[in-house]
């Protein structure tokens, strides 16, 4: 043990004695870290960001939504006498925590000074606590969403439609007859903006959206559930099992299709059948047509790490070559005296071990600033990168497990980059080694 | 006076007060005869063949235009729209199959089902503004007088949709000249009450039915006013119309296809 200590001792005094090598050295490794850590906090806001946002506007964690076709070739998103449907989800699902039901369409809203098309939402805003908790509004009251024919925008809709909270506008509809009907609602509150879900989407009572489609009031869109925190990474599988519940319970459901359900309407019109068919979903379905954001920032930051760690694995492994060829007389006179080839390896090992802590905690750290720093500035950013960031502004999520992982990671790989020149360093016979002039 | 002649000036008293009292409102029977009349005037039963022209002016927006072919043969409802101008929108066209409407579009060669009530090419047109008239088949009229309607006489009357018919419209309100029982204006109305387009029929020309053996009659001009977004309308012209018998097969998929390659 006090052998181990001495190695460790003697790794530290050589890296103090080289400061400049060092420095660089270190330099490098915290500018991997502290990209590596940006870049995760960026996709990991990313994400967030997409999960808050698909699960406040969109979708619970796990939906129960349906087709109702009153014809073969005429569908509409609505699950019929929903109450027993949720007898059946609150007995079979005990991870849920919670669940709402929302009113499902499609229907221009037109102003005064121009239209917009976008997807309708009727929401009970007395059973959301949520989505008044995550909706931010710059103006009006979201309880008046209570109220009979009231309306919430988001405000890049409001510059489409050039309205203000108190105006009046029309939605437009096909009932699921085909029947054309119109609304008139007023606008109650302006949000701002969620990412690129929020520019598609208006809220309004549920009532609104089914004296729209002529709905009976047994009738929903899509039941949402969602799921204890601990079991979120799970719900492809709760979804799975509901599937095989809802069937056994005498339900007809959908085959699974990762897909939202507006993307459905094709399909389920070329099917053949009439009446009611429940499908079941999970938020990542109700978002596939962004996770591909994801994905790709996934795959650009595998891109850019691995070419940073190639660099750093270079640099660690000629540093070492350099620092044992002007040490190759020190690393004999220590065998000499009785140091072990083991320990001479140690010796090596512990210094990269030592520079990779260094560099990968100031990285860390210098990342988490910059992180917080770049939060704190609350950057708008334009709508093409919304597309991107599922966001308005920029936001990066930095978690302590997520560090903890960088510094594991990269530490590691800057200790296993010096191990082949530690070896050849603890294989130098004493003699020659102590003869050697560099 | 004698008593035959006191009678006879009676009965005419009588006649000349209660005769107008029945003359003024048409019956339920009056207004169902004449919507088959109106039906019937259009009514090729056979095939068609036509080019049309369709403007569109939105607000905000470029006005945009097109044209294309229409065919349809009454025995099986079945109907096409090809489009050929502009040259973005050559090759695509609408197919209507055993009352499925398909869209096909030759830049991704991909069918796609569309509801009946599809807005033609993003205009304010329907499939039904250029099938042919159902009215009395769809509809129960309803009396709402006569009136002036430029220089034309026109009866009015209001559609109501027949029972489990699913109709794009639930009410219509139409004005028919009384003269030659063609269409002069036309409101449809959204379930909740609320006026959505009203459209205008200024000119109607008639062309020789091969099927029929006589003339029928066909709006040469429509103009389409959307009610709710007040400044979007659209026109479209009927041209070239012709009732002669079409091929046997170009009401398919594979047809429509062969135009855009």
């Amino acid at each position: 043990m006090s052998n181990l200590f001495l190695d460790f001792q003697i790794a530290l005094r050589s890296l103090f004695q080289h400061r400049r090598r060092t420095f660089f050295l270190v330099t490098a490794i915290a500018s991997v870290t502290g990209l590596l850590v940006l870049l995760d906090a960026l996709s990991t806001g990313v994400s967030e960001s997409m999960i808050r946002a698909a699960t406040t506007l969109s979708s619970g964690h796990v939906n129960v939504g349906g087709f109702f076709k009153v014809t073969s070739n005429q569908c509409g998103p609505v699950v019929t006498e929903f109450g027993k449907v949720v007898e059946v989800v609150e007995k079979n699902v005990p991870e849920m925590q919670s669940f709402v039901h929302r009113g499902r369409g499609w229907a221009k809203i037109i102003s005064d000074s121009g239209s917009t098309q976008a997807g309708v939402t009727g929401i009970e805003i007395k059973n959301e606590p949520d989505f008044k908790r995550v909706i931010r509004l710059t103006s009006g009251r979201i309880e008046d969403l209570a109220e009979p024919n009231s309306l919430l925008l988001f405000e890049s809709q409001v510059e489409r439609l050039k309205v203000k909270v108190g105006d009046a506008v029309t939605l437009s509809a096909m009932t699921n007859r085909g029947a054309a009907n119109t609304i008139d609602c007023r606008v109650v509150a302006i949000a701002k903006d969620m990412g690129l879900m929020s520019k598609f989407g208006v809220f309004v009572p549920i009532e609104t959206t089914r004296a729209l489609y002529q709905l009976r009031p047994d009738t929903t869109g899509a039941i949402q559930i969602y799921l204890q925190p601990r079991y979120v990474a799970k719900a492809a599988d709760i979804a799975a099992r509901l599937r095989v519940t809802l069937e056994k319970a005498g339900y007809r459901v959908m085959d699974p299709d990762a897909n939202p359900f507006w993307m459905k309407f094709q399909t389920v019109n070329r099917e053949d059948w009439t009446g009611q068919k429940l499908d079941v979903t999970i938020w990542e379905d109700e978002v596939s047509f962004l996770t591909w954001t994801l994905k790709a920032l996934n795959v650009l930051k595998l891109v850019l790490l691995t070419i940073l760690i190639a660099i750093v694995i270079t640099g660690i492994m000629n540093t070492m070559w350099i620092a044992i060829r002007e040490r190759t007389r020190e690393i004999g006179t220590l065998r000499a005296i009785g140091m072990q080839r083991w320990g001479v390896l140690r010796m090596f090992l512990f210094e990269s071990f030592q520079m990779g802590v260094l560099g990968t905690v100031a990285g860390a750290l210098g990342g988490s600033v910059v992180a917080g720093l770049l939060n704190a500035a609350k950057i708008k950013v334009p709508l093409s990168v919304q597309l991107f960031l599922m966001s308005d502004q920029l936001n990066l999520a930095v978690h302590l497990p997520a560090l903890a992982q960088a510094i594991v990671t990269i530490t590691l790989i800057t200790t296993l980059a010096a191990l082949y020149p530690a070896y050849r360093a603890a294989r130098l016979p004493p003699v020659s080694a102590m003869s050697h002039f560099g | 006076m004698s008593r035959n002649r006191i009678t006879t000036i009676a009965t005419a008293l009588l006649v000349s007060f209660i005769a107008p009292g029945f003359a003024r409102p048409a019956s339920k029977q009056d207004m169902v005869e004449l919507l088959k009349a109106v039906d019937d005037r259009q009514r090729n039963q056979g095939d068609w063949r036509s080019v049309i022209y369709m403007e569109q002016k939105e607000k905000n927006k470029v006005d945009v235009a097109y044209e294309a072919l229409v065919f349809r043969r009454s025995a099986d409802q079945k109907f096409i729209i090809l489009f050929t101008k502009p040259k973005a929108s050559q090759g695509q066209g609408y197919l209507r199959l055993d009352k499925n409407l398909w869209f096909y579009d030759p830049s991704v060669g991909k069918w796609e089902r569309r509801t009946e009530r599809e807005r033609i090419g993003g205009t304010n047109s329907r499939r039904s503004d250029f099938d042919e008239s159902r009215l009395a088949e769809e509809y129960d009229p309803e009396d709402n007088g006569e009136a002036k309607l430029g220089a034309y006489n026109a009866q009015i009357m209001t559609l109501k949709g027949k029972p489990d018919l699913d109709l794009a419209f639930p009410v219509i309100k139409l004005w028919v000249d009384k003269e030659s029982k063609n269409v002069l204006k036309r409101q449809e109305f959204a379930l909740s009450g609320r006026l959505l387009r009203t459209s205008y029929y200024p000119k109607w020309k008639k062309a020789y039915s091969e099927s029929r053996k006589m003339e029928v009659w066909y709006p040469e001009e429509m103009r389409f006013y959307d009610e709710v977004e007040k400044a979007n309308s659209t026109l479209i012209l009927v041209k070239s119309v012709d009732m002669k018998p079409l091929e046997a097969n170009l009401f398919t998929k594979a047809w429509l296809e062969s135009k855009s390659r």
